[in-house]
């Protein structure tokens, strides 16, 4: 089970990115996209389907591709996800001004939720299964980690982050709530 | 020596704790750390010329901070540069920033050749290690800053310097290494290079 961590800065310009393969066991595989449509349809762009929907049954089986999950073609695919999930993102905004948007758009088996941070700063998760709790918890945590990267005088909110101690606290994160 | 390092610890906890207007630390690192970026922009990313305009802020900081310092800790003319330090570290920096450096005196002036750094071997001075800065709370250098040499805490070199004068010593301070750069420890070294001569006010005579 993967996870999809995007931290945009208030001009939707990305910031940070992270990919996590959770070891929890996964809760439920869910059925690759070709099988619901006829098959007809499917011939043509099969390889883009099989990354639409295949994105996460990918993961622990050894595939005859060369690239794992998260990197090389399923990347596009993932950030097009997140750039989609935007526009729901900033209409849960205006509606309810919470920080914590849990499942605020989906994609075939991917939930998109969001957090808002005070200074609008907005960190996007792409996840498969329900983790609401988990997910708040990492979420806080991420925004602490953030609120310290950005006392930084060095650093604007339009600044990528490359520390290495910001990643690595954010990976040990995951690995604890995910 | 010993005892009087003892007593000067002592001296420097009781000043802190009878200081009435203390400041929110973050505060602190905050707006230094603003000044410190904006002098960069203003500069144009020239560090060194930053770190001179640090170290020029700092000593005007010093030459009036010291006479705050005296006043308060009402302590006496020190007796050799190895006490210099001893009060700079232990009551100095204790008074007005709470830490306490390490100090490290450069051993006596012998006549062998090879010295560490010291070009002159017969100026005496010491090292300071600040193992806490709270000037660099939040800090984090970027890759330009690094390459190109910047002190980020100069401003206390400044200081020591400025403080130093106005108690007729002129002295060189400054960094020599600096954990934002990714040293081991951050340090200070401070070194004799006159002891000033009391000079007559302009216009009297």
């Amino acid at each position: 089970m993967s996870h999809h961590l995007f931290l945009l800065s208030p001009s939707d310009t990305p910031l940070y990115a992270l990919t996590h393969h959770s070891s929890k066991p996964k809760q439920t595989v869910p059925s690759p996209l070709a099988a619901n449509l006829p098959a007809w349809s499917t011939t043509g762009f099969s390889h883009r389907l099989a990354a639409l929907s295949g994105a996460s049954s990918a993961t622990q089986q050894s595939t005859t591709e060369p690239t794992k999950v998260g990197a090389g073609q399923d990347r596009d695919v993932i950030h097009l996800i997140a750039n989609a999930s935007l526009d729901a993102v900033e209409d849960g905004m205006q509606k309810d001004g919470a920080m914590y948007m849990k499942g605020v758009d989906k994609f075939n088996e991917w939930t998109i939720s969001a957090f808002v941070t005070p200074g609008n700063t907005k960190l996007l998760l792409l996840h498969e299964a329900k983790n609401d709790d988990g997910i708040r918890n990492f979420f806080m945590d991420v925004w602490e980690l953030y609120v310290k990267t950005a006392a930084n005088p060095f650093h604007s909110a339009y600044t990528p982050i490359g520390s290495p101690v910001f990643d690595a606290r954010v990976r040990a994160s995951a690995k604890r709530y995910l | 020596m010993a005892s009087s390092v003892k007593q000067y610890k002592a001296i420097g906890e009781e000043l802190w704790k009878a200081r009435s207007e203390k400041i929110n630390a973050e505060l602190f690192a905050l707006t230094y750390g603003a000044l410190v970026v904006q002098l960069i922009q203003d500069y144009d990313q020239d560090y060194d010329e930053v770190n001179k305009q640090l170290e020029k802020m700092g000593y005007n900081i010093g030459t009036r901070l010291i006479e705050d310092f005296l006043a308060r800790s009402g302590l006496g003319r020190c007796a050799d540069f190895k006490e210099v330090g001893e009060v700079i570290a232990k009551v100095g920096f204790k008074t007005f920033l709470n830490i306490t450096p390490g100090v490290v005196h450069a051993p006596p002036p012998s006549p062998t050749p090879n010295r560490q750094s010291n070009p002159t071997s017969s100026q005496p001075s010491f090292i300071l290690t600040l193992d806490e800065n709270p000037l660099t709370e939040f800090v984090e250098l970027p890759e330009e800053a690094l390459e190109g040499g910047l002190w980020f805490s100069n401003v206390l070199s400044g200081v020591i310097r400025g403080a130093l004068e106005m108690v007729q010593m002129q002295v060189q301070a400054e960094f020599i290494s600096d954990v934002l750069r990714g040293d081991e420890t951050s340090e200070i070294r401070v070194r004799l290079v006159k002891y000033l001569e009391e000079e007559v006010p302009v216009g009297d005579d």
